[in-house]
């Protein structure tokens, strides 16, 4: 490993010179985050064309002696977490992708079995969109894997590299389902699914790369005690992974379920359609880009923050697409200049919205109205009146209640967050408990009609997840 | 104290909108300098931004949607800096009564050792909060090891705070305290993980939920990246 006293020995970087106490200032951040495992689960960044510096791949001619069986022909790519070489394997005349991983994953005694094990359950992954493991092992402490040489480019470089057109992204994405559900129906999650994994080649066919190798060099297992001095997080890089993961995923990575690779996808799906990434309130795709409103309740269940909510099946997320396709022979953009032809859920929500806030001033006026009322005869008359008094008390707390729960529904409708409680809040709405409910009546079925379209509850769905910024 | 610095005049909001001012004056100053002020210029215009902010207690029309203070503060910057303030003006407001002590000497000389190749006035801004809010951290790490009489070890362990790897290795490091690889390796544990808690601590105070601090983790690093 390199270490010039300028450069991070962390990463590699070169340490600037306003570095805080002469720390490196990215490794510094990395470290603020909660657990060392999302930590780690950011990091796995080695995909056959990551980038970043910090891990220092051998030279082919360095590597050579070590694989007799292989030609290295030449580095094609490196990462924190491994480097990727092309090589010939001359008994079979073919090309693989030799993809090493960093030395110091060998100094966890408990990596070994883990490896083992893994690759194993790589090995057994066979389809045509996930990119096949020939061999793996360890010589001279050194793990690699010898994979299908892959020859074209990846989704990130082709989406920087003036990005696709919706068709294109729609073509891609049902191929990236089948690879999910053959390695799900394997029992293997891939963890780490992101443009950079997802390479392209030449033919515009799709194969998925790193299957689970987020796993195994994550410190996530239990193979792994806390406290231990950490090997592999860091050798975190690549940060931006973070931005693919689903919230459980960034919470605690055990118990992430095939579900975190639905979540992935969406992140993928949206990036693909709009070039951004679904980060703070986002808007639907279909807003930026034309395409198919009901493209906007694919993406969004499948970014779901609950992994209930997402769909359950990377099938399923394929078959949507493929409906929504096919129902639409052209894939028929609509007319230009009108990039929504539906309007979102926000925007059918607001007109009932709007009525339940009408409603509830109603209520909370005529409230103060009927309280007035009472205090000028409970001044006039005495005892006689009592009950009377109290009836309109009773009416009067009634009335501004519903009128609470209405603007609080609405509030919330507004927002497109607590699902129950705008469902609440409309059912409050059609029930006469105050002056404003001959308002709120129509209003209140109107919004739960809306509330209740799948589409609708997607948005909340989307709006209480990842809503930061 | 985002919170606290929204809430209507309160003589809390004040103070804790004047810790912030203080913490983090020296990313708006590079950010006006960058714009092309002079140095003087740059002072005043930052002072005088500070003494409007307070003044008009601006922060109370925060908009706790973005809940980030940070962009909070640059978007704020930008309005003033529109509004053409020119100097006659700053010293008219500001210039007359500090109202906040800065140390603007530091800051000059800060400056000019930022790495100059960030493009924009935005993206030096950023990396500058971001390498503020890790001082800040860090001091405060410093100051807790001094207190507990263990200054001499933040200075041979600090180096490991980024992570594993270092020019020294534990056992050498383990020689020169005269303890034991593994003393060695747990107390980089512990003050890693203390650094981890202050320093989230201290991002706390600039979003409005805890749940928002690993965005705001993330946006730093991005902000660090080149």
């Amino acid at each position: 490993m390199m270490t010039s006293p300028h450069t991070c020995p962390q990463c590699g970087t070169e340490l600037p010179a306003d570095a805080p106490d002469g720390v490196c200032p990215t490794c510094l951040v990395q470290q603020g985050f909660d657990s060392h495992t999302a930590a780690a689960n950011l990091a796995s960044g080695t995909t056959g064309l990551a980038s970043g510096p910090g891990f220092v791949a051998p030279s082919p001619d360095e590597l050579s002696g070590r694989f007799p069986q292989f030609d290295i022909i030449e580095l094609v790519g490196q990462g924190g977490m491994g480097a990727v070489y092309k090589a010939r394997q001359p008994t079979l005349d073919r090309v693989v992708a030799l993809k090493i991983l960093p030395p110091e994953v060998g100094h966890d005694p408990a990596f070994a079995e883990r490896f083992k094990r893994e690759a194993r359950a790589l090995a057994m992954l066979s389809h045509p969109s996930i990119v096949t493991v020939y061999d793996s092992g360890e010589t001279d402490g050194l793990y690699y894997f010898a994979m299908e040489f892959v020859d074209g480019t990846n989704l990130r470089q082709t989406i920087v590299q003036g990005g696709l057109t919706p068709p294109e992204a729609l073509a891609i994405v049902p191929q990236i389902c089948d690879a999910l559900q053959a390695a799900h129906d394997e029992g293997v999650v891939h963890r780490d699914i992101k443009p950079e994994n997802v390479l392209i080649d030449k033919r515009g066919r799709v194969k998925i790369t790193d299957f689970g190798l987020a796993k195994l060099l994550g410190t996530d297992t239990d193979d792994t005690a806390i406290g231990k001095p950490f090997t592999l997080t860091d050798t975190r890089q690549v940060m931006g992974t973070a931005h693919y993961m689903a919230p459980e995923q960034i919470q605690s990575s055990s118990g992430v379920d095939h579900r975190a690779d639905i979540y992935s996808l969406g992140v993928v799906f949206y990036e693909m359609l709009t070039g951004e990434l679904p980060i703070g309130r986002f808007e639907p795709p279909s807003s930026k880009v034309r395409i198919d409103v009901r493209l906007d309740d694919v993406v969004l269940r499948s970014l779901a923050s609950a992994p209930d909510r997402r769909y359950q099946h990377a099938s399923d997320v394929k078959t949507e697409v493929e409906t929504i396709l096919n129902d639409d022979p052209e894939h028929r953009p609509p007319v230009p200049n009108t990039p929504n032809l539906r309007p979102s859920a926000r925007d059918r929500l607001k007109a009932p919205a709007v009525g339940l806030v009408v409603a509830s001033a109603v209520d909370v006026v005529a409230t103060l109205g009927i309280l007035l009322f009472s205090l000028r005869i409970s001044a006039v008359a005495s005892d006689a009146l009592t009950i009377r008094t109290l009836i309109f008390n009773a009416v009067g707390v009634a009335s501004l209640t519903h009128g609470i729960v209405l603007a609080l529904g609405a509030a919330k409708m507004f927002r497109l967050r607590s699902y129950p409680i705008a469902v609440g809040a409309s059912v409050v709405a059609i029930l006469p408990f105050g002056p404003g409910a001959a308002i709120s009546l129509p209003f209140g079925i109107w919004a739960l009609i809306v509330l209740l379209t799948g589409e609708t509850r997607a948005a909340f769905a989307a709006g209480s997840g990842r809503d930061i910024s | 104290m985002v919170v606290e610095a929204g809430r209507r005049s309160s003589p809390q909001s004040a103070d804790a909108l004047a810790t912030l001012c203080e913490i983090y004056w020296f990313p708006l100053y590079a950010y006006v300098r960058r714009q092309g002020q002079s140095t003087d210029d740059a002072q005043d215009l930052t002072q005088a931004f500070f003494a409007h902010l307070l003044d008009k207690q601006t922060l109370r029309v925060a908009d706790r949607e973005r809940g980030h203070f940070r962009s909070f503060l640059l978007t704020s910057l930008k309005h003033f800096l529109a509004k053409q303030w020119r100097r006659d003006a700053a010293q008219k407001r500001g210039g007359g009564r500090a109202p906040i002590a800065l140390d603007f000497d530091d800051g000059e000389t800060r400056y000019r050792i930022a790495p100059s190749h960030e493009s924009t006035p935005e993206k030096l801004f950023e990396r500058q909060w971001a390498l503020t809010l890790l001082a800040r951290a860090l001091a405060t790490l410093h100051r807790e090891f001094e207190a507990s009489g263990k200054a001499a070890r933040f200075v041979s362990l600090k180096m490991y705070l980024g992570g594993e790897k270092s020019r020294v290795p534990y056992r050498e490091l383990a020689g020169q305290l005269d303890t034991s690889e593994g003393a060695v390796k747990v107390a980089i544990h512990r003050m890693r993980r203390r650094y981890r808690a202050i320093l989230r601590d201290e991002i706390r105070h600039t979003v409005d939920a805890a749940e928002d601090v690993d965005d705001e983790l993330r946006r730093l690093f991005d902000a660090l990246t080149p």
